[in-house]
């Protein structure tokens, strides 16, 4: 063989491909966080949601997207029994947490929401200090110890330590929306839970301010596992790993929620499965 | 329902149909220019691809537009990116088309003999037939019909060959050696103008399956996903 003779071209990958080589975990490598099988929930004789079946995985951001009324919001509050708190509310099937069935027999309600906390719509700050926001809940849990360090870290967490060191004795209404919301998610992280709920955390936001939400997301996915309810689409599309669809399946004067397609973000907003979701994602139809 | 929304990608598909019968309207001027030797329709041709790049500055305006005011998604968001890649596939054709025009005032006075000049009307029948199929397919939403764009390209690649082969046999004579390579490279044109027919049959497989996929690929005879 001469020196000059080329060498026979081996890599046989073209570029296209080693760009569609996304750097995605497999669902087969993904920790299921909550697998929830065949979930309904009740009020009274209506049933708001039945036949929910998913799992949510760890270390990401799961979007719950869909109409009014389609039973999203319902569907996490189950996540950490917040619907315990409605007297009529009646939840069947199972939400298997790290494998434990939340609704089992002694499994303490004020225990799951300790690991599985809940950010809302509209920033509720106590009408306490900065501070005492954040301590609140460490407090009431008796984890006195090194309480300054424990807000500052939450603080940091949320974004939000820089503009507040300065004034932590000042009045937590006292803060602008976008920080009255990122105070709310201080307090919910002072508390070292393994999972955030974010029930439309933005839509009381103008526009930087959601954008700073959206942002600090990602931050707390390396941490945390959020799952979020949102009424923004573009909002789904843009910080959610994982999207699920829900509808409301009209009926004889019922109307229940169920969850219609469960997939990748980048797959619901591309190639959607369902028609319904197609419909839905392209503004044809809620 | 966004009915001005749905309106807009209604637009944006004619323009890119309004395009392709550009795109047919240059070939045949092309063709009947090198056939005829008619340095006047060759000027026109050329001349108007003007109208082509009109078409095609048109639906790239129009998709940023889109983009940017109305975040296609799912469907609506493939089918977009299907018509700028397909806008960008007929505005190369038209450019073929331009290219042969030019060659067609180029070319010496010689007699290559009928042959010559009947390859060429095969070759060019063979490519509107590939544009017309491209075009049906995509507004039709036919997947059969765009993946058979295939076999008809590997006929147009066959005639390519021929081509050079009876450039070759042309002999000894100057005039007909400068013929030939000019005719190397109108033959070249078509078969290009050919692969991007198969191109935007790849297109709309696209739109239809959510799927990127080559329908051929020369480092992989057999059709694949990528």
């Amino acid at each position: 063989m001469s020196s000059t003779q080329r060498d026979t071209i081996s890599v046989d990958v073209a570029p296209v491909e080693i760009a569609q080589r996304r750097n995605v975990t497999a669902p087969e490598q993904l920790d299921a966080v909550f697998d929830v099988r065949d979930l309904g929930v009740h009020y009274g004789a209506s049933t708001a949601v039945s036949g929910v079946n998913l799992e949510i995985y760890r270390n990401l951001i799961t979007a719950m997207i869909g109409p009014s009324g389609c039973g999203k919001s319902t569907f996490i509050r189950c996540l950490n029994r917040m619907n315990d708190l409605v007297p009529s509310a009646r939840v069947t099937g199972q939400v298997l947490y790290h494998g434990q069935d939340l609704y089992g027999s002694g499994v303490d309600p004020v225990e799951v929401r300790r690991r599985i906390g809940m950010v809302f719509q509209r920033p509720n700050p106590f009408p306490k200090s900065i501070y005492d926001n954040v301590a609140w809940g460490p407090r009431v849990l008796g984890m006195r110890k090194g309480l300054d360090e424990r807000v500052e870290k939450a603080l940091r967490g949320a974004a939000l330590w820089d503009e507040v060191k300065d004034r932590l004795k000042k009045s937590g209404l006292s803060l602008s929306g976008g920080q009255q919301q990122r105070l709310c998610i201080a307090r919910a992280i002072a508390v070292e839970p393994d999972v955030l709920l974010l029930d439309e955390p933005a839509s009381a936001l103008d526009p930087l301010a959601t954008a700073s939400i959206e942002e600090l997301m990602h931050e707390l996915k390396r941490d945390y596992t959020l799952v979020i309810v949102t009424h923004n689409m573009q909002q789904a599309a843009r910080v959610a790993d994982m999207t699920a669809f829900f509808s409301l399946e009209v009926g004889d004067g019922t109307r229940t929620g169920v969850l219609v397609e469960y997939g990748p973000t980048d797959k619901v907003f591309t190639n959607p499965t369902d028609k319904r979701t197609e419909d839905y994602v392209t503004g044809r139809f809620g | 329902m966004r009915a001005s929304f749905q309106e807009e990608l209604n637009l944006l598909e004619a323009t890119l149909q309004e395009e392709g019968a550009f795109v047919l309207r240059a070939l045949r001027g092309a063709l009947n220019a090198l056939e005829q030797r008619d340095a006047e329709l060759a000027d026109e041709v050329i001349a108007f691809d003007d109208d082509v790049d009109d078409r095609y500055l048109r639906l790239e305006e129009g998709i940023q537009t889109l983009f940017a005011r109305q975040t296609p998604v799912a469907g609506d968001l493939r089918l977009v990116l299907a018509l700028l890649h397909m806008n960008l596939h007929l505005e190369r054709m038209a450019d073929y088309c331009v290219t042969i025009a030019k060659l067609a005032k180029l070319v010496p006075e010689v007699d290559p003999g009928p042959r010559f000049v009947e390859g060429f009307e095969e070759m060019g029948s063979r490519c509107e037939e590939m544009i017309r199929v491209a075009l049906d397919s995509f507004r039709d939403r036919d997947l059969a019909a765009a993946e058979s764009l295939v076999d008809l390209d590997e006929l147009i690649d066959r005639a390519n060959r021929r081509v050079v082969k009876r450039v070759l046999e042309l002999g000894e004579d100057p005039a007909l050696r400068e013929y030939g390579i000019w005719m190397v490279i109108v033959s070249r044109a078509l078969e290009r103008i050919g692969d991007h027919a198969v191109d935007i049959g790849e297109q709309t497989s696209y739109l239809l399956t959510g799927q990127f996929r080559e329908f051929t690929d020369a480092s992989h005879p057999q059709p694949r996903e990528v």
